[in-house]
């Protein structure tokens, strides 16, 4: 009885390892150099309180990445592709349009926070900027799919660096635990400081980019149908290791930072590395400066050529990595293109980098509702998804929490200066 | 002959004999069965809901499309099977361009009016999968149609003619019922169909090898990256998969199959037949990554005392790959390996000839053999076959100079 028991349980675990990756790349991407940033300065301005979004902000996650993982292993189609065969050419036209403008500027901040993180160490911008576009380049143009998911499944796991900076910050446990499953109190939320960041750790959590990203690994990986049940743990184990990660950033910050009263830690995740410095220590600081250039290059890597795959499936031009350059130069085109410029922009001196992130947080908001809404509808659709169509329950879920999602991000859009 | 493009067709008005606009085209269909290219009718949006106008009505086709006959006559429009919806089953769709070798994304579809007598047919003659069919969409209702023609006139129009185009489509019951049947696919090298596959979405290739002539599949199939394979033999079910499976060199089929759960592959297995059933089997049996996992059964022996004419006579009975014809051998007793002699040299030999005075010092290696070391064998002898023997010196099988060059690609 043990035995079987026993059994059964390893042929799970061994199913799930099989299709492990893209949920969980795509769950840590999130991550990026925004992100962390976002998550200290949450920390450092309103300590534990603000540890009870995380549960919500994790299910919210879930539910979305789900819907684009479940779309494609059923259709075995990219989310523009089946964006263009439902909705016409005119409105993915337009998206994609928009799609590019948005990654580009996300692709700007993430060289940014390659740029910063190595800046702590002392080298300079103008080396790290151009060594890193090449980089990704190259990673990306001359590796295969299982060899770059195995680089990026062991950059997802560099993100425990953010785990024991937490740890190293000797933050007060019971406190956090409980801040963490308490409802957040109602005094705090007519706080207007504390509605904004209640938003910004929402709008940082779900971007445009990571849904058409998600679907089109799962197509990638040609997983099937059969296996969705596995992909399924993939993607929630992702999305929770994500948040964790979320969890202890905003506890580091929380225990040192706002404990000693410095709320302001400037203006990006470098800047919050060096405020820490003094006060978690010598380790926690090199962890955090560490983890923050592990997540912007790997986001570095990941944005471009999903937004090339992304645009080049829905208006119909040749794509994929196995084309030759003049089969697919569309393709090869925009993905070098958006790292030059990607990069390149990074190296104007005096360039107002604030401003670009202000901008890519407008652009995302501007983009997700439709992402949202679409996806909303493909899912719905019983032609594409078979008896893989969203079901009541989790109908009304998803619906609430895109609507959330989209108030949110609508807010902090509107709330931008 | 004019031309008009299906984006200029959807939304333009109807008007009948009158001059009076009854409504507006919501669908252009094609009934394959009747004919592969004429436009059987229109799917009209009026104000008593969706009406279905005949094509032999039509006497005007264009940016206005004009109709004889009574509008109170036309029929209410049901779905059916055998209708190909240009608009829904081919716009923005992808279809594959078997001149092209590729798979493309439809963009426009260009047909033709011609008129006959007070009449015009219409009929589709080639998709538009470049920029003059995308900017044509995307300006539609922007700029006036006079300007746009004008526009358009200089953008270089990128087409596939029509009887290049293969549809994809995944339900048997409507794929049978539009007469699609790869026909033009079939016609490409198994390599390139390979190409093809790989491009598409899992529905779409099963449809794709579901038709296919089991050779052609057989042959296409083994030119596909193992995970796709394995998915669409898993998509198939195991009558067709064996029927495929049986057409494929032993060797490929043993790979594959071993890549299958144990289930799945014996289920092939018992489908096929015994013959090939017991080739593959062996195979299976031996590591893949050995000399005996990498060879093929399907080699061409003949006794030791054999002559030039008795190989010439054994090639032409031979069904096995062409690659496998590089080398004949020579048995003796008991299935032996005893010589082997290069085709050129049977090409060019009397027909009288004994072969055991053409024979060549014979290279083997051992079944257990690693797979790095019969590349090794391969580069120092220049081999374009290697005869793989038991322990008693019989001839086990064969592996050629393509299965070695596959294995150091995927190395």
């Amino acid at each position: 009885m043990m035995n079987l028991f026993r059994r059964g349980w390893r042929t799970r675990l061994m199913l799930v390892l099989a299709v492990i990756g893209p949920g969980f790349i795509t769950a840590s991407v999130d991550n990026d150099a925004g992100g962390i940033f976002t998550y200290s300065l949450a920390g450092a301005q309103f300590g534990y309180s603000l540890l009870w979004t995380m549960i919500p902000i994790t299910v919210a996650l879930v539910v979305v990445q789900e819907m684009a993982a479940r779309m494609g292993a059923v259709t075995g189609k990219g989310l523009s592709d089946l964006i263009r065969e439902e909705f016409g050419f005119r409105v993915t036209f337009l998206l994609m349009l928009a799609l590019v403008v948005l990654n580009l500027t996300n692709i700007v901040a993430e060289f940014a926070g390659v740029a910063s993180s190595l800046e702590l160490f002392g080298v300079s911008k103008y080396v790290v900027v151009p060594a890193a576009a090449a980089l990704v380049w190259v990673l990306v143009v001359r590796g295969t799919y299982e060899s770059i998911e195995k680089i990026f499944l062991i950059a997802s796991a560099f993100y425990v660096c953010y785990i024991l900076a937490g740890v190293l910050a000797h933050p007060d446990w019971k406190a956090a635990a409980f801040a963490t499953v308490t409802r957040p109190e109602a005094e705090g939320i007519r706080n207007y400081g504390y509605l904004y960041m209640v938003i910004g750790l929402v709008g940082t959590t779900i971007a445009p980019w990571m849904q058409f990203y998600l679907q089109a690994s799962v197509v990638e990986k040609g997983v099937t149908p059969r296996q969705y049940r596995a992909l399924r743990w993939d993607v929630i184990l992702g999305c929770i290791f994500t948040d964790v990660v979320a969890w202890f950033i905003i506890v580091a910050c929380a225990a040192t930072l706002y404990a000693s009263g410095h709320h302001d830690i400037g203006t990006n995740g470098a800047d919050a590395a060096l405020a820490l410095r003094p006060l978690a220590g010598e380790y926690a600081y090199l962890l955090f400066a560490a983890g923050l250039f592990n997540a912007s290059l790997f986001a570095a890597s990941i944005l471009p050529i999903s937004t090339s795959y992304a645009v080049c499936e829905g208006l119909g031009f040749e794509s994929g990595l196995d084309k030759k350059f003049h089969e697919a130069p569309v393709f090869y085109w925009l993905y070098t293109l958006l790292i030059v410029i990607g990069a390149g922009v990074l190296l104007i001196p005096r360039v107002p980098l604030v401003y670009v992130s202000v901008l890519s947080q407008v652009a995302n908001g501007v983009v997700l509702p439709f992402v949202l809404i679409f996806m909303l509808l493909l899912t719905n659709d019983p032609e594409l998804m078979g008896e893989h169509i969203n079901s009541r329950a989790f109908n009304i879920i998803a619906w609430v929490t895109v609507t959330v999602t989209i108030v949110m991000t609508i807010a902090m859009v509107l709330t931008q200066r | 002959m004019s031309v008009v493009a299906l984006s200029e067709m959807l939304g333009a008005s109807v008007r009948d004999a009158t001059g009076a606009v009854r409504g507006r085209v919501r669908e252009v269909a094609v009934v394959p069965q009747d004919h592969p290219t004429r436009v059987a009718f229109l799917v009209v949006k009026t104000t008593d809901g969706e009406r279905l106008v005949p094509g032999d009505d039509l006497t005007a086709c264009g940016a206005t499309i004009r109709v004889t006959g009574d509008a109170g006559l036309w029929e209410r429009y049901t779905p059916s099977d055998g209708v190909l919806l240009l608009k829904r089953d081919l716009l923005d769709q992808q279809i594959i361009d078997v001149h092209g070798r590729k798979v493309v994304r439809v963009n426009d579809v260009e047909l033709a009016a011609m008129p006959v007598g007070s009449r015009v047919t219409v009929d589709v003659v080639a998709v538009d999968v470049g920029a003059r069919g995308a900017i044509r969409r995307l300006a539609k209702g922007a700029v006036p149609a006079f300007t746009m023609r004008a526009l358009l006139e200089k953008i270089p129009p990128r087409v596939i003619p029509w009887q290049y185009v293969d549809l994809l489509e995944t339900d048997p019951a409507r794929r049978v019922k539009l007469k699609i049947a790869y026909g033009g696919l079939a016609t490409l090298h198994p390599a390139d169909i390979a190409d093809i596959v790989e491009d598409l979405p899992p529905a779409e290739r099963e449809s794709v090898f579901e038709t296919l002539d089991e050779e052609v599949a057989a042959e296409a199939l083994e030119e596909i990256d193992p995970d796709i394979q394995v998915s669409i033999v898993e998509s198939l079910d195991s009558n067709r998969a064996a029927d495929i499976v049986e057409e494929m060199d032993p060797d490929a089929a043993a790979d594959l199959l071993g890549d299958l759960t144990e289930d799945h592959s014996g289920q092939i297995l018992r489908e096929m037949e015994p013959d090939e059933r017991r080739e593959v089997t062996q195979l299976l049996e031996f590591g893949e990554h050995t000399a005996a996992g990498r060879m093929t059964t399907e080699y061409l022996a003949v006794p030791e005392t054999s002559v030039v004419d008795d190989a010439i006579d054994a090639l032409k009975a031979f069904e096995g790959s062409r690659e496998a014809l590089a080398t004949i051998y020579l048995t003796g007793v008991s299935r032996k390996l005893v010589g082997a002699v290069p085709l050129v040299k049977i090409a060019i030999s009397s027909p009288a000839a004994q072969l055991s005075q053409l024979s060549e010092p014979v290279i083997s290696c051992a079944p257990d053999t690693p797979q790095d070391e019969v590349a090794a064998l391969f580069d120092k002898y220049n081999l374009i076959t290697l005869a793989v023997v038991d322990e008693h010196g019989r001839l086990a099988g064969i592996i050629t100079a393509d299965d070695v060059i596959t294995m150091l690609r995927h190395a």
